[in-house]
């Protein structure tokens, strides 16, 4: 009896010491291959979710969390080649109403990948599913404003801004990011629109009063300054001073500047100044 | 000398008599031994999370919780339904109990409802437990409340199944067939887009036929939507409920019907 027991114990440590050696030897083999390519033959979304027998959220959820720490390897070698099948067609498809998955994803694509298209597209996905949604085109925004295109950074805070529920600081990033694009007349109508908005809080009602005031000055600076560039261009020289381009038909009238403080000029090199002391930003 | 009449109970009584008994039984089984599963599986994971993920904790811990409530629920169902009428039948204390004044029909619908008193306290508590491991994560679990409701709708179709096949043959295969009915129910939604598939003629009325018949299981899932916090048709949850409440019972009913023409002998 004792014999068989002795027995039976050195055959479970021989087992638990072959499967503890023969799993060491696994990892070490498996140590020099790169598996990402494994993630191409994870099936699409569509499908899982046939297989998934209404667990789908569950095995987005689970996926999701297997491919932040999969992206988060840094040492792992070409881990970017399949994130847009896994958050594109996998995850978002498994729960199009995932919105974590489509933000991580495009982040992931963008700022890690370098690959800002692929980013917007799956914000763009995000958007089609998920239409009551604002944080997903506001994102992109910053996205877009971060990778230097406030041009597509102003269209989507646009877009967000006309979601309902959207805070008024999206508008207010809207009306910020039209002036970085360089269409000033649509950010101050923006700013226009939060000042008279009753709805809007104290704080956003005093940033639209003074960002009004300085959209304003770069307007005005700006049609001062091409009037002045287009005098050069007709007569040979700058004009003597701001009040002959009304005269001579280059500007409707002089404008004043704010507190009725006059714009300053310089007749010998022909440039504009703002009255600097009230002028925030880059009017000067 | 004449005897005493039997006193015959009133098939409310009798059923009420089947499903205590039933309830007991399961809760002798140390079935709600699966809730310490359960805890423990939420738990974990919802401390798990702060390590793993990016992004809203409480989303997955919801998840998790309504999927791990579902599929304990389907497996008690399975599990112990499939075995609930065959059980008495392989003892022989169904002939015992037949022997009382109690009809064919009471004690299929008996068993049917002590099992689903056992499901409904499960769900309840486990439902009971997520909450509050989402209230420790400062969220709300009476959101979820409709898509609780509609699991424990499913359970009921599930049990009904569970039952019938329990009426007609060994506890394996009546496994078998009730999960085979889990599954097509889930897969229900794709025989319309099988049947464009498929050419004129009799593989198409099948199609047809197959899809009528099958309980549309996936129709009274509504976990992403109350997870994610989407508006629901107006009447959606009621009307799921009906359709799974009278599939039920059609499914008892024909259930009772195979027992009452079962032969013991």
């Amino acid at each position: 009896m004792r014999a068989r027991r002795a027995v039976s114990a050195l055959l479970v440590l021989a087992c638990m010491a072959t499967a503890t050696v023969s799993g060491r030897k696994l990892e070490s083999l498996a140590a020099g291959r790169d598996r990402s390519d494994r993630l191409l033959y994870l099936p699409n979304g569509r499908y899982l979710k046939l297989a998934s027998l209404g667990q789908a959220p569950l095995l987005a959820d689970l996926i999701y969390i297997w491919a932040i720490q999969f992206y988060s390897d840094y040492e792992r070698k070409e881990r970017f080649r399949y994130v847009r099948h896994v958050f594109g067609d996998v995850v978002t498809e498994l729960d199009p109403h995932y919105i974590d998955a489509y933000w991580i994803g495009a982040l992931i694509l963008i700022v890690e990948a370098k690959d800002l298209e692929g980013g917007l597209a799956l914000f763009e996905k995000g958007i089609a599913a998920n239409p009551d949604s604002w944080i997903l085109p506001y994102l992109a925004a910053w996205e877009c404003a971060l990778a230097g295109f406030p041009a597509r950074a102003a269209q989507y805070f646009e877009r967000a801004a006309a979601i309902d529920g959207a805070p008024t600081s999206v508008r207010r990033m809207r009306a910020a990011m039209f002036s970085r694009a360089g269409d000033l007349e649509a950010s101050r109508a923006m700013w226009q629109e939060i000042l008279a908005d009753p709805g809007s809080d104290p704080t956003s009602r005093a940033i639209a009063e003074r960002k009004m005031v300085e959209v304003s000055m770069q307007i005005e600076l700006r049609d001062l300054r091409n009037a002045v560039a287009r005098f050069r261009d007709d007569n040979g020289r700058p004009p003597r001073t701001l009040a002959e381009l009304e005269s001579r038909g280059y500007i409707a009238r002089v404008p004043q500047g704010p507190d009725s403080t006059a714009y300053g000029y310089d007749p010998g090199t022909g440039e504009v100044h703002a009255p600097t002391a009230r002028v925030l930003g880059g009017a000067q | 000398m004449s005897q005493a009449p039997i006193a015959v109970p009133s098939a409310g009584a009798a059923i009420r008599a089947i499903a205590l008994n039933t309830f007991r039984e399961a809760i002798r089984d140390r079935v709600l031994y699966l809730l310490l599963v359960f805890a423990v599986i939420v738990i974990g994971v919802s401390r798990l999370l702060s390590l793993l993920t990016v992004g809203s904790e409480e989303k997955i811990i919801k998840d998790v919780g309504l999927s791990a409530i579902s599929l304990f629920g389907v497996l008690t169902a399975v599990f112990v339904g499939v075995s609930l009428v065959f059980k008495e039948i392989e003892r022989r204390t169904v002939y015992t109990l037949l022997a009382n004044p109690v009809r064919r029909w009471q004690f299929v619908t008996g068993k049917f409802v002590g099992l689903l008193v056992v499901l409904a306290l499960n769900v309840v508590l486990m439902f009971l437990a997520l909450a509050v491991v989402l209230w420790w994560h400062g969220d709300s679990a009476w959101p979820l409340f409709p898509a609780i409701l509609l699991i424990l709708v499913e359970l009921t179709v599930v049990t009904a199944y569970a039952l019938l096949f329990s009426s007609l043959t060994n506890p394996i295969l009546a496994a078998v067939w009730t999960f085979a009915v889990y599954v097509s129910g889930h897969l229900a939604w794709s025989l319309p887009l099988l049947k464009l598939k498929l050419p004129e003629g009799p593989s198409r009325l099948l199609c047809e036929a197959i899809y009528w018949v099958v309980p549309h299981l996936d129709d009274l899932s509504i976990k992403s939507e109350v997870v994610h916090g989407l508006p629901l048709p107006p009447g959606q949850v009621g009307v799921a409920a009906l359709y799974g409440i009278s599939y039920a019972a059609l499914v008892l009913a024909l259930g009772c019907l195979v027992f009452e023409r079962k032969d013991f002998l």
